[in-house]
């Protein structure tokens, strides 16, 4: 991490954006105590996370990106033990449980070891065991990695609740979507060095303009690039991987334009498409590189595994 | 604090019925070796041997036994699993004290050291061994082994900690042998070459056999019971520190 100055509000869904390797882990693990800062300082409801870790982990919920469920414990065992590690009594551990089970929707299988659950599921439950004391703070790393999309819209749905009921939400991930979906504010961070943040809708307000993705699919990148220039209403080209983002003040408009000088260079390019910026297009504008990553599942969504 | 380590022995428990696969082999390794132990010297060793005590040779073994069945490395590979799969770091963000960790799994070695030297003792006594020192001393054997295996449970967990791998906590059996075997394990002290008898004198889990050994064949022999367990408190001790040391500098050295 080199220099990174965040501050998050109460009460807000704030979402840490980067490729991986970017440093998004190794800040949450310092915020959440189990990395010591190596310099500068984080407070966490004006508790130093170093110093203080011990009142700071009262305050924060925790769901790390390497799902942390004991395979032998139950999913009810394993949040009646974690309400107990939180000082609950065994009664109200079990009420607590109960509800949270509910709530992830998990109460069917609450009586099974945790080995046995999908990928879904124990996502779904380690936040469980990340809410058993309420807590005012609730960090998720990459909460949806590797889920299908319908386990990860589940989780949303959840994490939309959970801030409802007024927890802060700091969430890191690799899909754009899901910061755009689910975030008040966005910080986007690249080799450990922050390069964009703001809300959704004012980073790529801040762009003022359409992109036309061009999928060179073989053509020559610089005779593509020198047969737009000049092109009306262009702000800029960026190069990106095979393919070219050109922000433009009004994307259909120029497509007949774009078309009539490839043809006229005799350039074949494989896709034109337009669109209103994305926060990939944020990131491409800061960093020069695409950051969306593919959507792969790793066989977790289902429901039950065998 | 008390809470913690209860809620934590109690999981490691229950891990421990759940997994009975890991715990069967250790259970068998003892009594394999008490059996085929006693079949191939019990004739050398008949019951009018001096040091028997007038006792067939079982009971001699039996405190190697007892010893091999609580002394694991079950808790720190238990550990370092919880590392791998990251249940360790969910413990870590709670507002618990890291020391309960420690803790909750060493009640978990005591309870199972009770069960393991029990179930060892009886195998023993249908062997033909009985407890010179009488009810009270076969209590006294289980718990002393028993308090054994929760000191030499620190050699896995402190490797599990400072390794964090499973092959590596795997390995801490390796301790086992020196520690066991440079004993007067099959004959006393003075019946050993010179130069194992000065190993032997130098090894303190000596003591631990010697001690053990004395409630079985001799009675109630206070010296040697006091040598046994301060052995066991000093290496319980050290290896507990040098253990919180790890788990409390995890991450943060």
């Amino acid at each position: 991490m080199r220099g990174i100055d965040l501050s998050v509000p109460r009460g807000q869904i704030f979402g840490f954006l980067g490729p991986n390797g970017a440093g998004k882990t190794t800040t949450v693990r310092m915020l959440c105590t189990l990395l010591p800062p190596s310099a500068g300082t984080g407070l966490i409801d004006g508790l130093d996370v170093d110093r203080e870790g011990h009142e700071v982990r009262k305050r924060i919920g925790v769901a790390l990106q390497e799902i942390g469920l004991d395979p032998v414990q139950t999913g009810r065992e394993l949040l009646e033990l974690q309400c107990g590690l939180y000082g609950m009594s065994p009664e109200d551990g079990r009420r607590r449980a109960g509800e949270l089970l509910e709530m992830v929707e998990l109460s069917d299988a609450a009586d099974r070891r945790t080995k046995g659950y999908s990928g879904g599921m124990k996502r779904r439950l380690d936040l469980a065991a990340a809410l058993v004391h309420d807590p005012q703070i609730l960090f998720l790393d990459e909460p949806t990695t590797g889920l299908d999309p319908s386990s990860r819209k589940k989780i949303w749905e959840e994490v939309r609740l959970i801030n409802g009921r007024g927890a802060t939400v700091f969430l890191t991930t690799q899909y754009l979507e899901e910061a755009d979906e689910l975030c008040d504010r966005v910080a986007i961070i690249d080799d450990g060095v922050l390069v964009a943040e703001g809300a959704p809708a004012e980073l790529k307000a801040q762009i003022g303009t359409d992109v036309v993705a061009i999928g060179l699919e073989g053509a020559d990148p610089a005779g593509t690039r020198a047969a737009l220039e000049g092109l009306a209403g262009l702000e800029r080209i960026v190069d990106g991987e095979d393919s070219l983002a050109l922000f433009v003040a009004n994307g259909a408009g120029s497509i007949v334009e774009i078309v009539r000088r490839l043809d006229q260079a005799q350039i074949s390019v494989g896709t034109i498409s337009v669109s209103r910026p994305s926060l990939d297009d944020v990131f491409l504008e800061a960093t020069g590189r695409r950051l969306e990553v593919g959507e792969t599942t790793d066989d977790e969504g289902g429901e039950e595994e065998g | 604090m008390v809470g913690q380590i209860s809620l934590l022995g109690k999981r490691a428990l229950r891990e421990t019925i759940r997994y009975p696969e890991a715990t069967i082999p250790v259970l068998f390794i003892p009594l394999f070796f008490l059996a085929v132990n006693i079949g191939q010297v019990s004739e050398t060793f008949p019951s009018s041997t001096p040091f028997l005590n007038g006792q067939g040779y079982v009971a001699f073994q039996l405190p190697v036994s007892l010893m091999f069945a609580v002394a694991t490395a079950t808790s720190g590979l238990a550990l370092v699993t919880e590392i791998e799969n990251g249940y360790f770091d969910k413990l870590l963000v709670a507002p618990i004290h890291r020391a309960s960790i420690i803790y909750g799994r060493l009640v978990a070695d005591f309870a199972r050291g009770v069960g393991g030297a029990a179930l060892v003792l009886l195998a023993g006594i249908a062997f033909g061994a009985h407890v010179e020192a009488g009810i009270l001393g076969a209590i006294v054997l289980i718990v002393l082994a028993a308090l054994f295996g929760v000191a030499y449970a620190g050699f896995g967990i402190l490797i599990a900690l400072r390794t964090r791998n499973v092959q590596a906590t795997n390995t801490s059996f390796l301790i086992f042998f020196p520690l066991l075997f440079l004993t007067p394990n099959f004959v006393p002290f003075e019946l050993l070459t010179p130069l194992m008898e000065t190993l032997a004198r130098i090894n303190p889990v000596s003591y631990v056999i010697v001690g053990l050994r004395s409630l079985i064949i001799d009675g109630w022999e206070w010296d040697q019971l006091a040598a046994c367990l301060g052995v066991i408190l000093a290496m319980g001790a050290v290896l507990t520190l040098l253990s919180l040391r790890a788990i409390r500098d995890y991450d943060r050295d």
